[in-house]
This record gives C-alpha cells, sequence and structure tokens, in this order.
C-alpha cells in the first residue's frame, strides 16, 4: 500500500497540481495579508473589544471563504477520474493483475489523496489564522482552534471519498461535472441559509428556506463542515458580513452526519470498486 | 513446479456484458511451456477473454484456473504478466519510474528491483531512454515499456494482447526474437495478436474466437498443412492446353490470381497452380508442362499463411465486430 500512496503523492507533485495551488495560494495569502490590514487597522490600539472581535470575525470569514474552495476545488480535481481516467488510459489494467488486492489499491489511493490535500488544508488554516492574529488578534482558546481544524480537514475525505464512488461510476470529465454540481449544490445550502438569515421574511418562509438549505447541505456535507468550524473560530460572531457568514450554524448531528457521509462514501466506493470490470 | 498442472485450464468459462457481447462457454487447456496464439477478428471477445483470465473481469459463468490456482486469485496473479491492449502509462513518470512503481507492487525492492529494471529495459530495448519521461516516448516504446513491465516479476505465464501493434517493422522482429527466446525459457506465452506471422512464428497450437465463440483449436501446424499449393510459371499457355494437363494428370490445375485462362496472351508467362499432395505430382506437372513445349520459367510449393487461413475462415460468417 505503501507503493500506493507514494505513487499518488508522486503523480500530484509531479502533475505540478500543488505547485500551482502553493503558488496561488501565497499570492492569495499576500492579498489577505493587505485585506486583514486594511480591515484590522481600527482594532491596534486593543480598547475596543467588541470591534476588534467583529473585525476578526469578518477577517476570517473571508479567509476561509476563500480557504474552503481551494481545498474542495482541489480534492474534487485531483480525484475525479482516479479510477475511470486511470481506467480509459489503461494503466489500471496493468496495476490490477499484480498480486495485491484491491482494497489495497483503493485505500492506498485515498490515503494518499486525503494525506497530502489534508496536509494542504493544515497549513492553509495556519496561515490564515496567523495572519488574521497578527491584525486583528486571535482567539486563545485553542479548544475551538483545535475543533475548527478538524471541521475544516474534516471536508476533505467527505470530498475525496464522494469523487472515488463518482469515479467508479462515471467516466472522468462526467465525474469531474457530477462532483463539481455536487460541492455546488451543499454550498448553495449553505447560502440559502445566510439569505435566510439577512432577508426580511415572514417565519414560514424562513422555515421553508431553512429545510431546503438543510436538504441541500445533506446531498453534499462539506460546505456545511466548513460553515461550522467558521461559526466555533468566530465563537458565534454572526452576521459580520453579510452573505458570508449569518444564518444558523449547522448542528453537531450534521457534523455526525458528514462523519457518516465520509465513511459511507468510502465503504460503497471500495464495494463498487472491488465488483468492477476493467 | 509440477508441469502436469496446465499452465491455463477454463471450464465452459462465459462472460457476457449486458450488451449480449464477451465470451461464451470457452473450455480450453494450455499446457506449461506452451505457446498459444488467440486469433478472431475485431470484436470477436478474445481481449474479455483474456482479461477474463487476468482477473480484471469477473466471469458470468464457468471456471477457470491459472497454474492450479483460481483465476483472479492473489496466487494466480503472482504467475502472470500482462500486457494490455490498450494501455497509456503516466506521462509524468519516467520509464524507470514506471517500472519501479512495479516492482513496488510485486514486492520486488531495493538492489534486487535495480538490478531487473535495468536488466528489462535493455532486454526490450529501451536501454538508457529509461531515465526519459514516458510523454517523450514514441506509441512502439510505450509498448517496449509494456512489454518490460510484463516480464518484471518474471512471470511463469505472460498474457500478451497485441505486443507489437505499434512497432515498426523491427520492432516486431525484436519483439519476435525476445518471444522465441522467453519460449526458450520455459514461459507459458498466451499471444492474443492480429500480426499473424507472429503467431505463425512464435506459436504451438492457436485457437480462433469468432463471435464470443471458440471455433477451432489445434496445433498451429496442423491448421497450415491442411492444404500444400504448388505454382508454376509457364510461358506459350494457351486455354486448350491447360484441360489436356488436367486429363493426362488427373489434377485441379487451374490459373492463378483470378485471371481467365481464355483471356491469357500468348506471349505473356503465367501462373498455374494446383493443391498437391506430394512432390511427385509436382514433377509429372512440370514434366507434361514441358512436354507439351510450354516453357518452364520457375515452379515451387506456396505454403498457405496463416493469415489466408484465417481471411478464408472467418469470411461469409456473420461478425459482430468493427461492420457488424
Amino acid at each position: 500500500m505503501k507503493t500506493i500512496i507514494a505513487s499518488t503523492w508522486q503523480e500530484m507533485l509531479r502533475r505540478k497540481m500543488m505547485l500551482i495551488t502553493f503558488v496561488l495560494t501565497v499570492l492569495f495569502l499576500a492579498v489577505f495579508w493587505f485585506i486583514a490590514d486594511t480591515v484590522g487597522a481600527d482594532t491596534r490600539n486593543g480598547n475596543d473589544l467588541l470591534l476588534q472581535f467583529t473585525r476578526r470575525s469578518a477577517i476570517l470569514s473571508l479567509g476561509f471563504f476563500f480557504g474552503g474552495f481551494v481545498v474542495a476545488f482541489l480534492a474534487i480535481f485531483s480525484s475525479f477520474s482516479v479510477i475511470s481516467g486511470e481506467s480509459e488510459q489503461g494503466v489500471l489494467q496493468s496495476v490490477l493483475t499484480r498480486p495485491i488486492p484491491r482494497w489495497k489499491w483503493y485505500v492506498g489511493r485515498w490515503i494518499g489523496y486525503v494525506s497530502l490535500i489534508g496536509a494542504y488544508a493544515l497549513l492553509l488554516f495556519a496561515a490564515i489564522l496567523l495572519i488574521t492574529h497578527a491584525h486583528a488578534g486571535m482567539t486563545r482558546d485553542y479548544g475551538d482552534i483545535w475543533i475548527s481544524l478538524l471541521l475544516f480537514l474534516g471536508a476533505v475525505p467527505v470530498l475525496i471519498g464522494a469523487s472515488m464512488v463518482g469515479s467508479t461510476l462515471f467516466s472522468g470529465i462526467g465525474n469531474g461535472v457530477f462532483m463539481t454540481m455536487l460541492y455546488g449544490a451543499g454550498w448553495l445550502g449553505g447560502m440559502v441559509e445566510k439569505v435566510r438569515g439577512v432577508l426580511p421574511v415572514e417565519p414560514d418562509v424562513q422555515a421553508t428556506l431553512s429545510r431546503i438549505g438543510a436538504l441541500l447541505s445533506l446531498l453534499m456535507p462539506a460546505d456545511g463542515l466548513n460553515r461550522r468550524m467558521q461559526f466555533v473560530l468566530t465563537q458565534g460572531a454572526g452576521e459580520t458580513i453579510p452573505f458570508l457568514t449569518g444564518g444558523n450554524p449547522p448542528s453537531n448531528t450534521f457534523v455526525w452526519y458528514a462523519g457518516i457521509f465520509a465513511i459511507f462514501a468510502f465503504g460503497l466506493g471500495l464495494w463498487l470498486f472491488k465488483r468492477k470490470d476493467f | 513446479m509440477n508441469t502436469r498442472i496446465p499452465a491455463i485450464h477454463t471450464q465452459a468459462l462465459s462472460k457476457i456484458y449486458g450488451n449480449g457481447r464477451g465470451c461464451r462457454n470457452i473450455t480450453l487447456t494450455v499446457g506449461q511451456g506452451e505457446a498459444f496464439g488467440f486469433l478472431g477478428p475485431n470484436g470477436a471477445g478474445k481481449s474479455t477473454f483474456v482479461k477474463t483470465l487476468v482477473g480484471l473481469v469477473r466471469a458470468s459463468e464457468g471456471s477457470g484456473s491459472i497454474l492450479g490456482h483460481p483465476i483472479g486469485s492473489l496466487e494466480a496473479r503472482k504467475q502472470i504478466g500482462y500486457l494490455p491492449e490498450l494501455y497509456r502509462y503516466p506521462e509524468w513518470l519516467s520509464g524507470e519510474e514506471v517500472m519501479k512503481f512495479h516492482a513496488g507492487l510485486l514486492g520486488i525492492r531495493g538492489g534486487e528491483a535495480k538490478r531487473r529494471i535495468r536488466e528489462r529495459l535493455d532486454e526490450v530495448g529501451i536501454g538508457k531512454r529509461g531515465s526519459d519521461r514516458v510523454k517523450q516516448y514514441s506509441k512502439g516504446m510505450q509498448q517496449r515499456l509494456g512489454l518490460a513491465c510484463a516480464l518484471l516479476g518474471d512471470p511463469k505465464l505472460l498474457f500478451l494482447d497485441e505486443p507489437s501493434s505499434a512497432m515498426d517493422p523491427v520492432g516486431r522482429k525484436e519483439v519476435r526474437e525476445l518471444l522465441l527466446e522467453l519460449k526458450r525459457r520455459g514461459t507459458t506465452l498466451f499471444l492474443n495478436s492480429h500480426l499473424m506471422e507472429d503467431v505463425e512464428t512464435v506459436c504451438d497450437r492457436m485457437a480462433l474466437m469468432l463471435n464470443g465463440d471458440m471455433i477451432r483449436t489445434g496445433p498451429v501446424e496442423d491448421v497450415l498443412k491442411t492444404k500444400v499449393r504448388w505454382r508454376f510459371k509457364v510461358g506459350g499457355f494457351s486455354p486448350l492446353i491447360l484441360d489436356w494437363l488436367r486429363e493426362e494428370s488427373r489434377l485441379n490445375l487451374k490459373v492463378a490470381d483470378d485471371a481467365d485462362a481464355a483471356e491469357a496472351q500468348w506471349d505473356a508467362p503465367v501462373w498455374l497452380e494446383a493443391e498437391l499432395v506430394d512432390e511427385n505430382q509436382a514433377g509429372l506437372l512440370n514434366l507434361l508442362i514441358v512436354e507439351q513445349g510450354m516453357t518452364l520459367y520457375e515452379s515451387f510449393v506456396q505454403k498457405e499463411k496463416l493469415e489466408d487461413w484465417f481471411v478464408q475462415t472467418v469470411s461469409g460468417r456473420d461478425q459482430r465486430g468493427e461492420r457488424g
């Protein structure tokens, strides 16, 4: 399995996926530094704690709005053709006739993607927090920070698991479209919830919007985990930036659901892969 | 190694896809050390059968074993090397890195892996270009790399699906020589190829598939010696003489190349041909031709090529392949 994991890392590094992502991330972080500097300018004297709190929340929301997208798309576009694409090119045919059980190949690939993208997500998380801390101070509640980190990283196995399931069922390009739309649906669910929190509408309309948002978030819970992470990290700052924050955060039950979703996707993909004809 | 155990044995093995294609009811035994050719037009089900044997697809019905182990099992896969028909190795890797990856999958590491990789790359003619990225390889080079990968584990049984289809004539000859060398070393070869010359030169036995069914199997020699055709190049020919020659020799002599005997020019050489049992009959025909005052420029035995046999066997039958 080590060979499969190493080859997955090698693929992502050689195809310059990680290099491009790192270069663009550095550019983003440079821009983010100036944004954080501008937004946090009023809070430097440290007298107005409420102002510092809201500005910090706004900076974090902006940072993780980008961070959530980058991690999601990196996870999707690195893995969407892992099975169908390699099968179409005939790469898998020479690999799967080797004396290794199929599950080892699948698990090795999954670990390879999750570990490398997880490492990137960890660095991005730390960078966003450090920049925010430099300009608006950071919470010293390390428990919240750890939980936020786990929630941020949690999106990676959710997306990789779903993408690998799709790759056993659809063609490479088909799965790319499927995963982008699935992630888009989950993201839209979050947006519906945020809009519901901002719009001055009747309670029954709010309830309907909330149900629609929840259902869409259940289709792909990655963005929901990101929203919950932001809620924990900003200690429930709520609507600091309209349409970026606001609405009710996903519940603990939702977080459990996301965990079960990731495990189910992993198991389903493995089951399908073991039975697939190549 | 118990040589009584067949390298490949299948019993009514079938793989039927949703569209009804695949292969049906194949019962086949290939002995250890044998070179077996697998022929058939496109879409006949050859690759499906091979994929079933190497464990890439699950059989719908029937059973099979590789050197005594059930097909698809890890033990069976330890014994085989497989060169797929259509494949493309990751172009961001070098040839050596592709080999190193496959060595890792085979559990071959360290100095042993390095030695084998170097040997196999030299054997297939890639040599020092092994350090180049795969994206710089021609199709023929990629096919050589595929062959090197298939040979990496020193397999007892080698499945080759069109091993030299993308190669130039020199490459094909080199591959053919390599296959003959492997055969001499005792490796069992299962060759799925459209290149009849490869099958004719390398294989001991062969099977023909058509529309998912195995319609014929037997030694290559038996297939090729079903007919021995002699050809005679003669001058001063006339159609009247042809009738006389038939009567005298009691042989079915005819004008070759589909030319109408009546249209043959008296001053142009004509090719005559006949299916003969032995050289005595050829000698008789030579004598009669000369007796009639014709000039005999040349006479030789034309062994039937496997390609001719293949075309004759499949033509006229319904095919579900490219033309289906």
